[in-house]
């Protein structure tokens, strides 16, 4: 399909989400909505994938670029945080980090026991 | 003379720009600190505070590029769709694996929280920093919290789970595809899962599943423990 198409396919999916939380006080954001009726269209094959493949791409390889701006507006919260600027980052690092490692490792044993009891069946 | 900058032009090529430059560092130093989006934000605020240019000016540019967002995670149902098999093979350790981060990352912000004596606004503006940020912010909202500190701790929470996703995986000895995605979205929402689609198609397609069900049951679980703690 052509690209400007596409994008006014994804932008479409996009109303809808913000319909849902809006208009319909669904409580989870619009963005969120749109990924998951976007989710169900693809599933029920009322849209392909190749119709907004090109345009889909475009986004998710440079996904960081569009969190930019609201990244700059940490500079907002300098002021603010004063004192316990240092903590603050400190603990967000050190927070991640934990949740990053013990989440991964959980899922990690629990995925092989899946797979080794699937096998020993 | 910050007129001539009064227009949006100003705050969408800058961060093009700074994006660009992060990009290509990244490609010449194939280190983890390297990561474009950690470059770009630096160069950004650091051209902003050294001439001394509003944030309002900025975002004259930069709320431009905010409204794409809504695409841009949209279309993180596509790698999802295409992965709907792993999805399916593994929903019991996906689920557990997420239930586990959100209650880690209550935990650890809570118990440093009373360790380090920090004041109560400041621990409750943390608590949602793991998910995205409009439900960030509602959450924030509703347990006492001041939003613009939670928008600020998700921003960094994203960009370190960008940063160090690689090293903990090598590590930890994470290995499955399934497990390092799930790790990346429950602790890094959508900014980590931009480093989840570089790791591989699983890898982003989990991470963005768990963008979503960690939201929902971050915002569930926290009042709920908060009460339960109190």
């Amino acid at each position: 399909m052509r690209l400007l198409l596409q994008l006014a396919l994804i932008l479409s999916v996009c109303f809808i989400g913000d319909f849902l939380h809006r208009v319909c006080g669904i409580p989870l954001p619009g963005n969120i909505l749109a990924m998951l009726v976007l989710f169900l269209l693809l599933c029920t094959k009322i849209v392909k994938v190749e119709q907004i493949e090109e345009m889909s791409n475009f986004f998710l390889k440079r996904l960081p670029f569009f969190f930019l701006p609201p990244t700059i507006g940490i500079l907002a919260v300098y002021g603010v945080l004063k004192g316990n600027l240092l903590v603050f980052f400190l603990l967000c690092i050190f927070a991640t980090i934990v949740t990053l490692a013990l989440t991964g490792k959980i899922t990690d044993i629990l995925v092989h026991v899946q797979e080794k009891r699937k096998k020993d069946a | 003379m910050h007129d001539v900058l009064n227009t949006p032009f100003f705050g969408i090529v800058l961060t093009i720009v700074a994006y660009e430059i992060g990009v290509a560092c990244s490609r010449k130093f194939k280190f983890a600190i390297c990561n474009p989006m950690m470059i770009a934000a630096v160069l950004i605020i650091g051209f902003l505070m050294i001439t001394g240019i509003e944030l309002e000016t900025y975002n004259l540019g930069g709320d431009y590029i905010s409204i794409f967002l809504g695409p841009a995670t949209a279309v993180l149902a596509v790698p999802l769709y295409k992965q709907l098999n792993q999805l399916k093979a593994h929903l019991f350790p996906i689920l557990i694996g997420i239930l586990v981060g959100c209650f880690t990352s209550f935990a650890v912000v809570s118990l440093s929280a009373s360790l380090f004596h920090i004041d109560d606004v400041l621990h409750l503006s943390l608590l949602p920093k793991s998910i995205t940020i409009p439900m960030g912010v509602e959450l924030s909202k509703s347990i006492g919290g001041i939003p613009a500190i939670t928008i600020a701790s998700i921003v960094i929470t994203g960009i370190t789970g960008g940063v160090v996703a690689p090293i903990i995986c090598k590590v930890c000895k994470i290995k499955h595809p399934v497990a390092q995605g799930i790790a990346v979205g429950t602790a890094s929402h959508a900014v980590g899962t931009a480093k989840a689609l570089e790791m591989g198609e699983v890898q982003g397609a989990m991470s963005s599943l768990a963008i979503g069900v960690t939201g929902v049951l971050t915002s569930i679980i926290t009042p709920i423990l908060l009460h339960w703690i109190a």
